[in-house]
């Protein structure tokens, strides 16, 4: 078994009901995320147009993450989930310097790393991710990649030549996909990052990391 | 120029995120690295001296273990104090995950700092034949233990602009400038004109060396990939590091190299020394911009 994720993009509207349903599911901090989505606006006025991406571990086949840490706090479910052990876990930070899509936060109140797990916990009791149930337009499918019938599988299958991954030359194999994804959307170099406020509220670049 | 900026049909802005990590790894981790080379330099310097000038080096050797032994507990005890759970240190002797840098670098600094040990007591006991054989060794490990900062930060996926070859080249270059430049200061009046020309020459062309290195990848790097061409807009024009790093460049290696040549040819020990404090500080300086500006770029 190969859990994955795939997003489609074409479907998402943006209103962060998942972000809210794993903040809540998770008991995620306030101030660090497991999953969000972001929105990045893209041509001049009158011509514009309003990207929603939700970001999330990518669980990949060949994780850095897992490779860094000194421990095995960070370590592969046989489903194929990249899990984290928060007991085992000495807070180096390693992991969140290694992770290429800035999926791994230091949690401020254990002082430990964590990350999207896939709802691991969930998925070991038969039932979906939180994200999933709460998107009210099944706009995130998540699956046995390895089951040729499973609903993701059909998903790549029937989106042939429109489904990516982020920075796929770091090597990393993601297991999580999107379809109808650009660079914009893609690549956090593509746009441009002010500092000050955003469409409702100060957005601070820079937040600190854990007890630093 | 990003893609964003080229066409107004593709001028894409972030409206709205959440706060992505800042500073991941802080200054405690440039005193980690600033620290371990002088804790293995000093080791390949007394070395090096033991060979070339016998005479002069043979009242340096507990000096030296000492020295090296107090930089290598600042070096772990920054690396503690940068762990957010640093009681539990003990998990990485307990669970150790060998594909990682982290785990081979704990168990190398401690068989290295128990070496260290051993040969201040050689040193204080006057075994002088022991304290050379387990030198060697120790030389030997100090190899390992100042490269294993460079595996770790290719082991970043994330941070492209450290690769392994260039990293390793640095580290074992900072390891020579640091322990030539601290025996330098340590070794005074004990060491003879020749062996001071010696630690001249080693800390020179590693500041040469260093700074070419340098130099590469501020001008060819942004030529082969996306991400460098950003992170090193941080320490070129208006970037929030230029001012740092071309103040390390000069305090680190280009002054040193020039008052190494000025007290060859005056043969002042005072230049001499100016350099070798002169390429410490430096050092710290240009160890602190490496690891801050891959740390500014956003990931996601």
């Amino acid at each position: 078994m190969q859990l994955g994720f795939l997003v489609d993009l074409h479907l998402c509207m943006g209103c962060k009901g998942c972000e809210i349903a794993c903040k809540v599911e998770n008991e995620v901090p306030l101030s660090t995320w497991r999953l969000r989505v972001k929105y990045v606006d893209v041509g001049t006025f009158p011509e514009t147009k309003r990207t929603f991406t939700p970001l999330r571990c990518n669980h990949c086949e060949n994780a850095p993450c897992e490779r860094i840490c000194p421990v095995s706090a960070l370590h592969y479910l046989d489903n194929g989930i990249v899990n984290i052990d928060k007991e085992r876990c000495i807070g180096c930070a390693g992991c969140v310097m290694a992770c290429p899509y800035g999926a791994i936060y230091i949690d401020p109140q254990t002082q430990t790393a964590d990350k999207c797990t896939y709802c691991a916990h969930r998925v070991a009791s038969s039932m979906m991710p939180a994200c999933v149930v709460a998107c009210p337009v099944q706009a995130n499918i998540f699956g046995d990649l390895d089951d040729p019938t499973s609903n993701i599988s059909k998903y790549i299958q029937n989106s042939q030549g429109g489904v990516q991954v982020r920075k796929p030359e770091k090597g990393t194999n993601p297991h999580h996909y999107y379809v109808g994804g650009g660079n914009v959307s893609l690549n956090p170099l593509a746009s441009f990052r002010p500092e000050g406020h955003d469409l409702f509220g100060k957005m601070t670049s820079k937040m600190p990391v854990g007890g630093h | 120029m990003a893609v964003h900026e080229v066409l107004a049909a593709t001028n894409a802005v972030v409206t709205l995120d959440v706060g992505i990590p800042g500073i991941v790894w802080p200054w405690l981790v440039t005193v980690n690295m600033w620290a371990k080379s002088i804790g293995t330099g000093v080791i390949f310097m007394l070395f090096i001296l033991l060979r070339m000038h016998p005479e002069s080096a043979k009242n340096l050797r507990l000096p030296t273990a000492i020295v090296a032994f107090i930089f290598i507990n600042i070096f772990l005890l920054f690396t503690l104090a940068d762990l957010h759970q640093p009681f539990r240190m003990w998990h990485i002797f307990v669970y150790p995950s060998w594909s990682s840098a982290i785990a081979w670098g704990s168990f190398m600094a401690s068989a290295f700092l128990g070496l260290l040990v051993l040969l201040a007591f050689l040193a204080y006991k006057k075994n002088n034949e022991t304290f050379d054989k387990v030198l060697l060794w120790t030389t030997i490990l100090a190899i390992p233990v100042t490269l294993y900062t460079a595996a770790l930060m290719s082991q970043c996926t994330a941070r492209e602009l450290w690769q392994m070859p260039a990293e390793a080249a640095q580290m074992i270059l900072a390891a020579l400038l640091a322990g030539s430049a601290t025996m330098i200061l340590v070794g005074g009046n004990k060491l003879s004109d020749e062996a001071k020309k010696t630690l001249g020459v080693v800390l020179g062309l590693s500041a040469l060396m260093a700074f070419i290195i340098y130099m590469s990848e501020y001008v060819f790097g942004p030529m082969k990939a996306e991400e460098i061409a950003v992170i090193l807009e941080y320490i070129k024009g208006d970037g929030p590091y230029t001012v740092m790093f071309w103040l390390g460049q000069w305090i680190a290696y280009i002054l040193p190299m020039i008052l190494i040549l000025l007290s060859r040819s005056s043969k002042s020990e005072s230049i001499l020394k100016l350099a070798a404090i002169m390429a410490l500080v430096g050092l710290a300086i240009v160890k602190h911009v490496w690891l801050m500006i891959p740390q500014l770029l956003p990931m996601s």
